[in-house]
């Protein structure tokens, strides 16, 4: 088994993306079952999406900024430069307010939750957003390596023929 | 830093409702980067200068704006005077209208 240090990172990266998303869904469900006796661990979930995401935030940026620009000279060569122009563009932007996001989630969930209407509602639709955003940033992520993937596989196709 | 609330009372305390504004605003002024960024490139120089690489100020700029705002709206208690439901709306509003402003930005220009 080979796993180079950019390897871990990315898988890192993801991994801690995907447990923020997971937390942020917990948190969710917390919420609409909101009574004074979950309160703990919805605050306790609403930490863990937020430590979580940042863990994903240093992970990816320490990958983007030292790894990527070679993986991003080899997509926009390849079939599938969308993969980077759209993709990896629209991510790398929207990861920062799923970022935000996360971080915002352990303030409003010190709200009283099982008498606050208002503020169940309100930590509901963070929860939900970071869920969303989350999910479809992991998906670009996906269709990123695919993009790098099939640049690879074609270049090496069209020179075995 | 939190200010009390009634039991049944639909207010959030001002650090809530502070950090909600300023999220809001943050993701709208994360998108609005990020679009001047890719249209006017001096400004990827100037921002590169400052950390090294354009992405890691851009990050910097919204945390520094989302942190920043926060507290001066938890401080001054301005975001408290705006009903809950409205800011919930608003923040949701915010991160639809800078989601789909940078897959449009960046799919068709």
């Amino acid at each position: 088994m080979n796993i180079s240090t950019s390897d871990a990172i990315l898988l890192a990266h993801a991994g801690f993306g995907v447990t923020g998303c997971l937390a942020a869904l917990w948190v969710f469900l917390e919420a609409l079952n909101a009574q004074p006796g979950n309160a703990g661990r919805t605050r306790a979930a609403a930490l863990v999406t937020a430590v979580s995401m940042a863990a994903a935030w240093i992970c990816g940026g320490y990958w983007y900024v030292d790894f990527y620009p070679a993986e991003k000279a080899l997509i926009l060569t390849g079939p599938w430069p969308f993969a980077h122009n759209l993709f990896m563009e629209t991510k790398e932007h929207l990861f920062l307010i799923t970022g935000m996001l996360a971080f915002l989630l352990p303030v409003v969930a010190r709200e009283k939750l099982d008498s606050n209407a208002a503020a169940r509602k309100l930590v509901l639709s963070v929860a939900a957003l970071i869920v969303i955003t989350g999910l479809a940033v992991e998906g670009a992520g996906a269709v990123i390596e695919h993009g790098a993937k099939v640049a690879l596989l074609r270049g090496g196709a069209k020179g075995d023929r | 830093m939190n200010s009390a609330t009634a039991p049944e009372s639909p207010k959030l305390t001002a650090a809530t409702s502070g950090f909600v504004l300023a999220a809001a605003i943050a993701a709208l002024f994360n998108t609005a980067l990020a679009l001047v960024r890719d249209a006017y490139a001096p400004l990827n120089g100037v921002m590169k200068s400052l950390t090294g690489n354009s992405w890691t100020a851009h990050c910097l700029a919204d945390l520094v704006l989302f942190a920043g705002l926060g507290l001066i709206f938890t401080k001054t208690r301005a975001a408290e005077k705006i009903d809950a439901d409205r800011l919930t709306g608003a923040l949701i509003g915010a991160v639809a209208i800078a989601a789909l402003g940078l897959a449009l930005w960046f799919a068709f220009v």
